[in-house]
């Protein structure tokens, strides 16, 4: 997915955040980036995602499994 | 031995000759900081040097070995700290404007750890902004790599590859999330080690990434790199995810040898297109090396690692980043750089759907990760795909979807898979290209098996011999030049 400015500005609005001009066509190329990152995971592996559990940084199993 | 040569000797090396009295640790205190006093001004490893308190710690450190008191093997050396981790007394800035005034009433617990074991603290290291990678403007200098002072240093942990690889100090302390301690280790061509998470307590670090942040040491060889594990590790009631699991000797096996192991080259992060062409070549090398040395060799693939980056970036960013809106991005924003700004300003605006399958993303790589372990003791691979680049042409400046890709993306691929999967991994030095840049090697294991990556890697260092070579500081204006 690509963002628009005005979309990033939303966004950005919605935490309380007032990018400056200046800086909003690299925050907009950044978090653009990242969703469509995720777009490609999605249609890889989404359905194995359905099926895990995000996992605590340590590791709770002697197997490390 | 002439000044300069103490200042390069191991950390062991150095410690072997304090235990025996023919040196003293006021004479290697004083040699650091004459070296400090003439180099960084160039190099910028330090924002803070802490010059008269070291020298009085040397003093004191001097007199209880004098009196019998030799408290082991890191008493009377110094070791610097990425300036990301609290020192009682001493300004910790984390490389920010923002933190330009901040003295902490407190030593984090590896810092602690250190003192109690006879260590002085030399200085606060230089470091990307709040220890995230990206900085373009450097508001403490900017750092450089002593095999050429064009080049950049890599980060986050910058000055604490540079001070190392300089003689500066005897050993760092770094932090790294996704691979800024083993970056610069790989980049000034020393030894660095991203321990398991959970093995060395995160107490007193500024760090916000809770789920992938660690703190490990930089070293000249990988034997002074197990000293001061062994003197960090272990649990921290501090740190709630810290492990109550027993700390080895690593010093007891730290000579095993890789006879009869089997070592998985991860084909993606070894020879992908575009992968320096130097870089194979001493992959490539390196491989007849371990085969020599009696490990057996297979080829394995970890066809998720593709994903590490953004990954981490959607999830550890985003924890980062939201600490720092209430804190800074909000109120603070041009007094930031800008490669913060904009990379945390990123991590604020992922929506909760997104990082929460992220999160479930993580889990996958890291099963990846830890199945291929399974079928092997260790996986290598290059620390990076590249030889240290011009810092200028490093700079994280994001104009384009192409930059993106190019500088935040792909740039990182080599170290973050094993982050994602909170397991050990170390850097240490695996040749040089034509002009004299470090290349290096990383090796990473089971969670908990620092011990084996140990092993493996002084295997490796000990007949390959790069460790030997250190930067030849009186040539850094004229370019790269190695003694």
């Amino acid at each position: 997915m690509k963002l628009t400015r005005e979309q990033t500005r939303t966004l950005a609005a919605a935490v309380g955040l007032d990018i400056p001009d200046a800086d909003l066509e690299n925050v907009t190329l950044r978090t653009s980036a990242l969703v469509a990152s995720m777009a490609r995971m999605e249609a890889e592996l989404g359905a194995e995602m359905d099926a895990v559990e995000p996992l605590p940084p340590v590791f709770p199993r002697e197997d490390f499994a | 031995m002439a000044a300069d040569e103490l200042t390069l000797l191991s950390a062991s090396e150095q410690s072997r000759l304090i235990r025996d009295r023919k040196l003293s640790p006021v004479e290697l205190m004083q040699s650091c900081l004459a070296r400090i006093e003439r180099w960084d001004p160039l190099l910028r490893a330090y924002i803070t040097v802490c010059g008269d308190a070291a020298l009085d710690a040397a003093r004191i450190a001097e007199r209880e070995i004098a009196a019998g008191q030799w408290r082991g093997p890191l008493h009377g050396l110094p070791f610097g700290v990425k300036d990301q981790l609290n020192t009682k007394g001493v300004l910790t800035t984390l490389g920010s404007k923002v933190m330009a005034t901040n003295v902490p009433d407190h030593d984090a617990t590896v810092i602690q750890r250190l003192k109690a074991a006879g260590a002085i603290l030399i200085g606060k290291e230089n470091l990307h902004e709040f220890g995230k990678g990206g900085t373009v403007d450097f508001p403490y200098g900017q750092p450089r790599n002593p095999w050429n002072p064009a080049h950049n240093p890599a980060g986050s942990s910058s000055g604490s590859g540079i001070a190392v690889a300089a003689g500066f100090s005897s050993g760092s302390l770094g932090e790294d999330t996704g691979g800024s301690v083993r970056s610069p280790a790989a980049a000034n061509g020393i030894v660095g080690l991203r321990p398991t998470f959970g093995r060395v307590s995160r107490s007193g670090g500024i760090m916000y990434g809770w789920t992938a942040d660690t703190i490990g040491p930089l070293t000249r060889t990988v034997e002074d790199n197990a000293l001061f594990l062994q003197a960090i590790a272990g649990h921290d009631p501090q740190d709630p995810l810290s492990s109550t699991r027993a700390v080895p000797d690593y010093a007891t096996t730290l000579k095993g040898g890789v006879r009869g192991m089997t070592l998985g080259v991860v084909r993606e992060l070894s020879w992908p297109d575009g992968a320096n062409a130097e870089v194979v070549a001493a992959m490539k090398e390196t491989i007849r090396v371990f085969e020599s040395l009696g490990a057996t060799i297979r080829e394995v693939s970890l066809t998720r690692a593709k994903y590490a980056v953004p990954l981490q970036l959607l999830t550890s960013d985003s924890d980062i980043a939201t600490m720092m809106l209430r804190k800074w991005l909000r109120t603070h924003w041009q007094e930031l750089d800008v490669g913060t700004r904009t990379r945390l300003a990123a991590g604020c605006l992922i929506p909760a759907a997104i990082y929460h399958r992220a999160m479930r993303g993580r889990a996958l790589v890291r099963r990846e990760v830890l199945d291929v372990l399974g079928g092997v003791d260790a996986l290598i691979c290059p620390t990076n795909l590249h030889p240290p680049g011009l810092i200028e042409a490093g700079k994280e400046t994001v104009d384009s979807e192409e930059a993106m890709e190019k500088k935040v993306l792909l740039r990182r691929i080599s170290t973050y898979p094993f982050s994602m999967a909170n397991i050990p991994a170390l850097a240490l030095p695996m040749g040089f290209t034509k002009s004299g840049l470090p290349l290096s090697l990383q090796v990473a294991a089971k969670p908990f098996a620092e011990a084996t990556v140990f092993s493996i890697a002084h295997a490796y260092e000990q007949s390959a011999a790069w460790h030997t070579r250190h930067p030849n500081l009186e040539n850094l204006v004229s370019g790269a030049k190695t003694s």
